[in-house]
């Protein structure tokens, strides 16, 4: 319908995918680009499954939600049964890897469908914490919508004051954002 | 104390919530009183944050109730005033804003539309427009601005303001859930680059000089002891709303001069009614849409001039039946095909219309 670039990141509520998508189109404005993202969510203080509807485009962007994402992610069992309606020929689905239980809730005719050790990595290799900085990795390879470049002085933007504190996080922030890359790489 | 919050014009990105608190920093608003309910909260606690910077106030009522009546008195009292909410705020807000019809006080209330009917979800929905147009016991003496973006959440509060201190009817500006929490871009300015005066307040109460003596004693009524009294006021309530109507109403067409289907959605429907317009002209489809700006008062004349070369309405809207009861209202006697497609509580996409349309041809 547009030259929109939609995604659709589904998650328990405290995963981090409305920050991620608040970085991702922060990054995509601050380009010059047009973004709209909105956050759906339930009554539930904590917990419930977050999904963050995304567009990218460079022209004004329509309905704010749509019927077909370019590119889902989803990060628990729930996420993936919410979101599987998002997705149609074109769309490539993710999900990570420690989901259990789904096999028969993947969708039947997705463009691609990868399992990512996102969660895995994140606790063995990097901090539980950048779990989610990791996914904004994979997503950014998958879809392009924002230069790598942009997507760090994004982070930058969002957590500078805690990188002031703590040189360290920045460099653990940029490494769970390339090993999102590297996930996805060549695979999609 | 700063002076101006928005300096020229500037390109912002952020939710509508947010859009909304600066745009009523802009129109000089003195004053909100508020309750929080989602999805509304962050007007509320973008302003809280903001108003103090620039000299303006904050009351947090104990329901919704109060915060409309305190919205009626700040604007006796000669304040520009203003509060928002949402589904069961709005429905305690129509008792005071009954009163604001009554009694002509110029209120601002900026309605974020959630599911209904009742707790529903706190999301979003189109659920909220017969209470927004026509709430309360009285005639619906108030205009209603159905904004679709977040530009428009900025240009209608700031208008929403000078409608109301001029005409002194009650101004509603009727957003949802979407516009509330979604983040685009929009430019924000400073109404007086765009010529943009805001009418001056004026207090109603506690004005100087002995009542009666030095100047006409300032009466004001919501209550009347006789039938025929009441009649009398509403009636010419009746005509000066009329009067204003033609000045106030608005509305926008897509292609509709050669269109023989038309599309009718407003608020954020139209963007996927636009979106689908687009499409299916492409795929050389004769199709228009027609969105009222102002859903209360209706552009009547210019959707029935429509009427007369369409060859089919569709009606779409994100409640079972709210919006399609103004449209049948204001067309009566047409002849002209309608189908509807509502979708309660849910968005509509542009997908999905063009869908629709192609199934229907």
């Amino acid at each position: 319908m547009s030259n929109a670039v939609k995604l659709a990141l589904a998650g328990e509520g405290g995963q981090g995918v409305q920050s991620v998508a608040g970085i991702l189109v922060e990054a995509a404005n601050d380009e010059g680009r047009e973004a709209l993202y909105i956050p759906n969510f339930g009554v539930e203080q904590r917990g419930g499954v977050s999904v963050a509807f995304c567009q990218i485009s460079d022209e004004r962007i329509g309905s704010p939600k749509f019927k077909f994402a370019d590119l889902v992610i989803a990060l628990s069992d729930r996420a993936v049964r919410r979101t599987k309606q998002y997705v149609d020929e074109n769309t490539v689905f993710i999900y990570d890897s420690s989901v259990e239980g789904v096999e028969d809730d993947l969708p039947q005719k997705a463009k691609k469908i990868l399992a990512i050790p996102a969660l895995d990595i994140a606790k063995k290799e990097l901090h539980p914490r950048v779990f989610n900085v990791i996914v904004m990795g994979a997503a950014i390879a998958v879809t392009k919508i924002v230069d790598m470049e942009q997507a760090k002085s994004a982070l930058e933007k969002k957590l500078g004051y805690k990188f002031e504190q703590d040189p360290k996080l920045r460099e653990l922030n940029f490494k769970a954002l390339k090993k999102g890359v590297e996930l996805v790489e060549g695979k999609v | 104390m700063l002076e101006k919050p928005i300096g020229g014009e500037k390109r912002v990105f952020m939710t509508g919530n947010e859009v909304v608190a600066w745009a009523a920093l802009a129109a000089e608003a003195d004053i909100m009183y508020g309750y929080p309910i989602t999805p509304q909260n962050e007007v509320m606690h973008y302003w809280t944050r903001l108003a103090p910077k620039y000299g303006r106030s904050f009351l947090q009522t104990e329901d919704e109730i109060s915060a409309g009546f305190t919205t009626c008195g700040g604007v006796l009292s000669g304040k520009r005033a203003f509060t928002a909410t949402a589904g069961p705020g709005n429905i305690l807000m129509q008792e005071s804003m009954t009163m604001a019809e009554m009694m002509r006080i110029p209120t601002v209330l900026v309605v974020q539309q959630r599911g209904g009917p009742s707790t529903a979800t706190v999301i979003y929905s189109q659920q909220e427009v017969t209470m927004t147009c026509f709430g309360g016991n009285g005639e619906g003496l108030r205009i209603v601005y159905s904004t679709c973006s977040h530009q428009e959440l900025y240009d209608y509060t700031i208008k929403a303001f000078n409608v109301a201190w001029k005409y002194r009817f009650p101004v509603f500006v009727l957003g949802d859930g979407y516009q509330a929490k979604m983040r685009e871009s929009l430019k924000m300015y400073d109404p007086a680059t765009k010529g943009i005066k805001m009418v001056e307040t004026q207090p109603s109460l506690g004005l100087a000089g002995v009542p009666g003596v030095d100047r006409e004693p300032s009466h004001l009524r919501n209550t009347y002891n006789t039938e025929e009294e009441l009649c009398e006021v509403v009636t010419n309530l009746v005509k000066e709303y009329n009067k204003v109507v033609p000045e106030v109403v608005e509305y926008e067409t897509f292609e509709t001069e050669v269109a023989e289907i038309v599309l009718l959605g407003h608020g954020i429907v139209t963007r996927a009614a636009q979106a689908a317009v687009k499409t299916l002209r492409e795929q050389g489809i004769k199709v228009g849409h027609f969105r009222p700006i102002t859903i209360h008062p209706f552009a009547a004349d210019e959707l029935r001039a429509i009427c007369k070369h369409a060859k089919k309405l569709i009606v779409i809207e994100s409640a079972q039946g709210q919006f399609e009861r103004i449209v049948k209202e204001a067309i009566y006697g047409e002849s002209v095909p309608m189908e509807s497609y509502f979708k309660p509580g849910q968005g509509v996409t542009g997908e999905e219309i063009v869908e629709y349309v192609k199934k229907g041809l």
